[in-house]
């Protein structure tokens, strides 16, 4: 309710206050954000040509040998290196080798060590290393067998490394090809004359520790694309080249987390999240490369011929990584399929924590929701217009002058009673909380963490001071474990006042984010816990804070509640705590079509619970495109609409009837899949496959499909293509295989294999069933996935040509920690020979606990069936049941195609035949 | 199967309310012989069902007819009979979804949840609350109505007194017509004169100068000579006025010219005469044109010159739009010092400016005529203190006042009303006596009465720009929308006559015309001027939501739009919804969006009759459920 007071008459501050009201001055501060040239060891590596390094390293053969911990290890150098490397090779099922190069601090101690990550691999990853063999070496070449289908064929000197298929002797990754292999040696002490500090803007970092970059050449050979390596805006979900012929762009993707305000849609900057992990695939081979490092990071994909060879060996890609500080500690994954690829690297980083049901239905948010009586208002908005919606959420707002932990009493006199107001419903609420803690004497946090010095520090030492939204702000150091301990106690009933076992977190800001810092975040030489500077640890500090926040609900609920956090920033490994979302998007029509790349990219490095933002958080959507937003958003696997506090108010019902109608439709899709998504969750929990699906990633084989960013799969079953121009007419959509796919709405069947030029329409985007699976649907919608718990099953079974499909369902309770003692069901849908089988898949002995749900079936639509069927018997108890022609969809006015099963109730915990007789 | 478990669980369930059979379950009564067939078809036309899949939990028709009672069909209603309340229907979506949604609990026939019958006590209180607000009703009908006739009377006086000021217009204007006549007369008789005494005077001074006489004579002449040159004066003054119209209009002529010498900057040609020039013209036109541009775009801002805090709220304000100088609440504490910092008065200085508005300054000076003394017919006789007035008289504790517009108009009315007769047949008869004199005037003129008519003429004229000032202010009043009668066609009402209630009709908000509310809310006053404007207050400063645009929602709300700009939003724009209340008050103010506020006015004005019908109607029906639970 502010009017924005008038200003006051400083100079300097109206001086600033000018340049904002232009719109010019709204868009991205490019000039805020270094560049590469504007990075020394960026620069420095990038202008470097192939094989032309100054001391390039060479394995010294006599030191090579397998250890007793079964790794191989041995001694890089090079004459004028002021310390040798140390370099471990491991190998771990099935195909992942890991390389680990730091240097050899026992001959020449510097005053720090460099910096690795803890925390972020599995624990175990060291304990399912496999025992390698001796390494058979001849004429400056060692081999050695990773597995029996993969070896690794390692050159001495200059050191490269080629992992490759053993049979074909065919190259699948390669390092240090090209000889862009330097790593700078830590330095004692400045040469006289040398300075290590370097500015940016009015930024000093003062550099104590020197160069301590490290860069190599990693190449991918039989591949068509490269993909992976979030977080950058794009509509394109192959990387692009950043470098060589033809490449106009000339940054390298950067991986630095950065809250970037009103970040552009298509470009290589960093935005808030980093996970260096690349996917290389061609219709042969499919491989992957991972570095953990938590440093900045720079790739170049570079174009062919970028290296002035003539002509390059058919399909590789070569690519330049370079991070400012760290170890080398990178995978080398080959794969028969990408699936097996994103396995591996969730072997190492770990599974998608599995959600509860509730998460992966519709979220509303708004910056912000002022008071108990708005939220009121929304909350019975959704139900005076039948729109189902399963979570409220808070932002910085509701807080005590942006303390987290505490409410605005003014406008949250009784947050525990309107939480449970809402929480009478079934729905949940989510508020906000970041990292940056207000420097307020009065401000029992602030006072606990300064006299514990639980706060970064700057690089005198002292606790850091940054600004964020309190004002003055300090940061608790979440690179230690006793902090995150102390910081997860902050979320029990006890400390968290007016906090309810309904009232879920979002940590948002945690890049860090930090207003008056260079580039609007840490300085990179503040300190932290173990002397670890903080341009070491920069891409895992909202990792971490997202741990540590994910376990205090986990603690809350004294671990029977499964958490759910919302992070902005992210890191390898970061599935395991939580949903990530794409940022501060935009509410314009390009935002909307990267959404898709951006969150497909996610899916493919372990984030498989994203989403963006529904109508864009700056700006004011056009009501079409609000509406389109959320047809496609309601695919997203974290579906939540979110708005700038500027904006206009834009629920659902805000933009006429017939719009209402239209995101009420998109949201009751979402609604009546929730068994089909949270049954794609549980894959997801448990081999990293991503809800959200690139075709490619179901289609490996398909060319068609291997940079197709506009569609995507959600799960095996179903294709849909965003549309993403305003008043868009037709739409061209390739559907890959060879089988039929089934438009979702209506049942019409269309070929594979083939573009088709469809006809847009206002009431949905393309989507389709793939011929030969079966997707579980519940079609009854409720006010919040709660109170769905007991409704009846629809089945929709696609045949294919050999008139069979199959599918899975999975169902547990929904919110606690049950299933990992074998409390939920798992069924196998068959269709074949005119019968659908349902038959548990759980595995034998999952647990000693059961769950049970009286839930039946309430009718089995089976697209490409004869529509002279017209009854069906079900067993065991051989009742006949009527097949009569139903809608695909129950919404007004859609008209009777598909044979359907009336009522078979046969129980989803059950196994039963049902015969089409 | 299923249905079976249903009956097994509802059975068990100790739902308070009874469950009325299938074939009528979720069904209203009134559409219960719909249901009476064998094949019964969707509302729809979609398709058709036999009577035994009504309600068999299994949706047929997607429009939901076949399932009344059941939440198998998304589309369907169900029907709660709520007896001791008042029925409700309720999407099938609730059904049996384990929350109570009807007060009888007939929702929850199949579900865990154990809703007791509430309708009872329910709808004792709703009853209550209806009565209450019947009272209300009543109350507000009456002091509508009385308002209303004020309004009627009110609206027929302004319409009287713009018809009349219309015809005096009319003869006034006739007068000057005249006057003017005589006035160029007498000025032509005087420049003849003049022109007989220059020569005269020239003869005789020639003469004197033949004589080469010293003495001094004609202190008459010079006299005269004085008055001719007072005259030319005032004549100059006028025409200085048609200079300055001509002014205008010449000005628009030069902006061709204008166009013109733009075209010779255009670059290429310039660029043709720099070839031509040489290498001696360095600075190509295309710089020293770009240069003003850029200089006109906001300085951008070199944050390198910022202390880290000023660095840390430029960066925040991105993101919140909050001026960068604005320094958080929570902030008070540590900045105090900056708070204390003078608010700039430049804005304050043009909201007084702003009120009142220019139009209604001119009339501001017919209150002069309560006097009835034409002779003090002047602006300088009539300060303008109503603006200070309206500065300063406003309490904070009054929620609706006279805006001093009107009291102007008031005040004038009252004039017109009573002494405007007089003042009419004075000036006739002054006019006419003074022509009747002229009628045979003579050279040389008779200084006073030619004075005289001058002072006739300029009276007559104020006065006429008075009367046509006050005419376009009345007219611009009346043109409002104070209820449709004002405006709309006969055709149209008519067409429109199937409107139940009179909203609007009777130009109930006529005396709205008249008032402001206020509102206070925290540290600001909401002040709402129906017709003219809203504003946010807050000190000295005033922030305009918006001005008047139009009614909305058929009477139900008031908008006022295009106010102050909002930094990063839309301009500031409120919507009034319309209450019926006892008295005029405004409150809930809120600002659901940026810059998009909202409040509530309870009037009299929205206490209307058939809306009181329908209420009764209402809780007759709510008394007859009543009933019908003490028969149960």
């Amino acid at each position: 309710m502010d009017p924005s007071p008038r200003p006051r008459l400083i100079p300097l501050l109206l001086l600033l206050l000018l340049s904002f009201s232009s719109p010019a001055a709204r868009a991205w501060k490019k000039d805020e954000f270094r560049s590469c040239n504007q990075t020394p060891f960026c620069k420095r590596a990038r202008t470097r040509g192939p094989h032309s390094l100054d001391a390039p390293l060479s394995l010294d053969a006599g030191s090579l040998f397998v250890s007793s911990d079964g790794s191989l290890t041995a001694v890089l150098t090079h004459p004028s290196r002021l310390r040798p490397l140390l370099l471990r090779l491991s190998a771990l099922p099935p195909h992942a080798l890991r390389l680990q190069i730091d240097e050899d601090y026992s001959t020449n101690t510097p005053p720090h060590r460099r910096f690795q990550v803890p925390d972020v691999l599995l624990p175990d990853v060291e304990a399912r290393t496999l025992h390698l063999s001796e390494p058979k070496t001849a004429g400056g070449v060692s081999t050695l067998a990773l597995s029996s289908d993969v070896d690794v064929v390692v050159k001495h000197s200059p050191f490269e490394l080629t992992v490759r298929l053993a049979g074909s002797g065919d190259p699948v990754l390669s390092f240090n090809s090209h000889g862009l292999f330097d790593f700078e040696s830590l330095q004692e002490a400045k040469a006289e004359g040398e300075t290590w500090e370097e500015h940016f803007r009015s930024h000093t970092d003062t550099r104590p520790r020197g160069p301590q970059s490290i860069t190599f050449d990693v190449s991918f050979h039989g591949a068509y694309f490269v993909y992976g390596l979030p977080e950058h805006g794009s509509t394109s979900l192959a990387l692009r080249p950043t470098r060589g012929p033809g490449v106009e762009e000339s940054e390298p993707y950067r991986l630095f987390n950065l809250d970037v305000f009103e970040y552009l849609h298509d470009s290589p900057f960093g935005l808030y999240g980093s996970i260096p992990f690349m996917i290389a695939h061609g219709d042969g081979a499919s491989s992957g490369f991972f570095w953990l490092n938590a440093a900045e990071m720079q790739i170049d994909v570079l174009a062919p011929g970028w290296d002035g060879a003539a002509s390059t060996e058919n399909g590789r890609i070569d690519t330049l990584w370079m991070a400012e500080s760290g170890v080398v500690d990178a995978f080398f994954f080959v794969g028969s399929e990408p699936k097996d690829v994103i396995k591996q690297y969730i072997s190492v980083t770990g599974t998608p924590s599995m959600p509860q049901q509730f998460a992966v239905a519709y979220h509303q948010c708004r910056w912000n929701y002022r008071d108990e009586e708005d939220v009121a208002g929304v909350d019975s908005g959704f139900d005076e217009h039948d729109i189902p919606y399963d979570v409220l959420w808070l932002d910085i707002e509701h807080t005590d002058g942006k303390r987290y932990f505490t409410w605005d009493h003014s406008a949250f006199p009784n947050p525990e009673e309107m939480q449970r107001k809402i929480a009478d419903k079934g729905r949940k609420m989510v508020s906000i909380v970041d990292p940056h803690i207000k420097r307020d004497s009065s401000f029992h946090l602030h006072e606990e963490a300064t006299a514990k010095g639980y706060y970064v520090k700057d690089a005198s030492g002292k606790d850091f001071d940054g600004w964020c939204w309190p004002g003055a702000s300090s940061y608790p150091d979440m690179l230690n474990p006793e902090i995150r301990e102390w910081w997860a106690d902050k979320f029990s009933y006890e400390n968290y006042k007016g906090s309810t076992p309904t009232l879920y977190i979002w940590n948002d800001m945690n890049e860090p984010s930090v207003f008056n810092g260079p580039e609007v975040t840490m300085p990179r030489d503040a300190i932290h816990y173990g002397d670890v500077e903080h341009r070491e640890l920069h891409n895992a500090y909202g990792y971490y804070f997202h741990m540590a926040t994910a376990d205090g609900l986990l603690k809350r609920g004294e671990g029977k509640d499964r958490p759910f956090v919302l992070s902005r920033a992210f890191f390898a490994g970061s599935q395991r705590y939580g949903a990530v979302w794409t940022g501060d998007n935009s509410a314009d029509w390009d935002h909307l079509k990267s959404s898709i790349p951006m969150v497909l990219t996610l899916g493919l490095t372990g984030m498989s619970f994203s989403g963006a933002d529904i109508g864009g958080f700056f700006g004011n959507p056009e009501p079409d495109l609000l509406v389109r937003w959320y047809q496609v958003g309601a695919f997203y696997p974290f579906f939540r609409g979110h708005a700038h506090h500027d904006t206009k108010r834009r629920e659902p019902w805000l933009f006429g009837e017939r719009r209402t109608t239209l995101m009420r439709e998109a949201i009751h899709m979402r609604y009546s899949l929730l068994p089909y998504y949270y049954t794609l969750f549980r894959e997801a929990s448990l081999t990293g496959i991503p809800i959200m699906r690139p075709l490619w990633l179901e289609f490996p084989d398909d060319k068609e499909t291997y940079n197709n960013g506009e569609a995507f799969m959600v799960g095996p079953s179903l294709l849909a293509q965003g549309i993403y121009e305003d008043g868009q007419k037709s739409v061209s959509v390739y559907l890959p295989g060879k089988e039929l796919w089934y438009d979702l709405r209506n049942g019409s069947p269309y070929k594979g294999g083939v573009s088709h030029k469809l006809e847009v329409t206002e009431d949905s985007i393309p989507s389709f069933q793939r011929a030969g699976t079966i997707m579980p649907r519940k079609d009854r919608f409720r006010r919040s996935s709660t109170q769905m718990v007991n409704d009846p099953y629809t089945l929709v079974i696609a045949l294919n040509s050999s008139r069979a499909a199959e599918g899975e369902l999975y169902v547990d309770d929904g919110k606690s920690y049950g299933f990992e003692q074998g409390a939920f069901i798992h069924r196998h849908f068959v269709f074949a020979d005119n019968k659908l089988t349902s038959t548990n898949i759980a595995p034998d002995n999952p647990g000693n606990k059961k769950f049970s749900t009286d839930c039946v079936i309430e009718r089995v639509i089976i697209l490409g069936l004869s529509s002279a069927a017209k009854k069906a018997i079900v067993e065991p108890g051989n009742q006949e049941v009527g097949i009569e022609l139903g809608p695909i969809s129950l919404r007004r006015g859609s008209s009777s195609v598909a044979p359907t099963v009336r009522k078979p109730n046969v129980r989803v915990v059950d196994d039963w035949i049902i015969r089409i007789a | 199967m299923r249905l079976h478990a249903l009956l097994l669980l509802w059975i068990s369930a100790a739902a308070a309310a009874s469950r009325p059979p299938l074939d009528t379950l979720g069904i209203p009564p009134q559409d219960e012989a719909y249901f009476r067939g064998g094949v019964i078809r969707c509302r729809d036309g979609s398709g058709k069902f036999t009577r035994d899949k009504l309600n068999d939990d299994f949706c047929d028709c997607t429009d939901g007819t076949d399932e009344p009672g059941t939440s198998a069909c998304p589309e369907g209603k169900f029907y709660c009979q709520n007896a001791g309340h008042s029925p409700i229907t309720i999407f099938s979506s609730r059904v049996n979804d384990g929350i109570c949604d009807c007060c009888d609990g007939s929702d929850e026939y199949g579900s865990n949840a154990t809703c007791k019958n509430t309708c009872w006590e329910a709808g004792k209180a709703a009853r209550e609350k209806m009565k209450k607000k019947i009272a209300t009703y009543k109350s507000g009908v009456v002091i509508r109505d009385q308002e209303v006739e004020k309004a009627k009377v009110a609206f027929a006086k302004d319409k009287a007194e713009l018809t009349k000021l219309k015809s005096e217009e009319k003869i006034l204007q006739g007068l000057v017509d005249k006057l003017k006549e005589q006035k160029s007369l007498i000025e032509k008789a005087e420049e003849e004169e003049r022109l007989r005494k220059e020569k005269e005077e020239k003869r005789v001074k020639e003469e004197a100068e033949k004589q080469a006489a010293n003495e001094k004579k004609a202190p008459d002449a010079s006299q005269e000579v004085d008055s001719q040159k007072t005259h030319g004066n005032v004549q100059e003054d006028e025409s200085k006025v048609a200079d300055h119209h001509d002014g205008h209009a010449s000005h628009e002529n030069q902006t061709p010219e204008n166009e013109l010498s733009v075209v010779q900057h255009d670059p290429e040609i310039q660029d043709d005469t720099s070839i031509k020039a040489g290498p001696v013209d360095e600075s190509p036109p295309k710089d020293t044109s770009a240069e003003p541009t850029k200089e006109q775009e906001p300085t951008p801002v070199n944050s390198e010159d910022l202390s880290r805090e000023e660095l840390g709220r430029l960066v925040a304000s991105r993101w919140t739009g909050e001026k960068v100088d604005e320094v958080s609440k929570d902030d008070k504490k540590e900045h105090e010092a900056e708070h204390d910092m003078p608010e700039p008065s430049e804005e304050a200085l043009e909201d007084e400016l702003d009120v009142p508005e220019p139009a209604e300054d001119s009339y501001s000076g017919y209150r002069s005529e309560v006097e009835d003394d034409r002779h003090k017919f002047d602006d300088e006789d009539f300060p303008n203190e109503s603006e200070d007035e309206y500065v300063d008289d406003h309490d904070d504790h009054v929620e609706s006042y006279k805006s001093d517009d009107d009291q102007k108009a008031d005040d004038h009315s009252d004039l017109t009303a009573s002494g405007q007769a007089s003042w009419l047949d004075k000036i006739q008869q002054t006019v006419h006596n003074v022509l009747q004199t002229f009628n045979f005037f003579k050279t040389p003129v008779d200084l006073s009465e030619a004075s005289r008519v001058r002072k006739e003429y300029d009276d007559a004229s104020s006065k006429l720009s008075k009367i046509q000032s006050r005419i376009s202010t009345l007219t611009d009043k009346l043109k409002h929308d104070f209820g449709w009668s004002t405006w709309c066609h006969t055709a149209m009402r008519i067409f429109l006559s199937y409107r139940s209630h009179k909203q609007g009709k009777e130009k109930e908000f006529y005396y709205f015309y008249d008032r402001c509310f206020e509102s206070k809310e925290g540290k600001y006053t909401y002040k709402v001027c129906p017709f003219k404007k809203a504003s946010q207050v807050e000190g000295h400063s005033s922030t305009s939501l918006g001005r008047w645009d139009k009614f909305e929602e058929s009477y139900g709300a008031m908008e006022f739009s295009n106010g102050d700009k909002c930094w990063n939003g839309p301009d500031r724009s409120l919507k009034v919804r319309l209450r019926c209340g006892l008295n005029n008050e405004l409150n809930g103010v809120d600002e659901p969006s940026r810059c998009e506020y909202v409040a509530v006015l309870s009037t009299p004005a929205l206490c209307i009759e058939e809306k009181l019908k329908e209420l009764k109607q209402k809780l007759q029906v709510m008394s007859s459920n009543q009933a019908g639970h003490d028969e149960l």
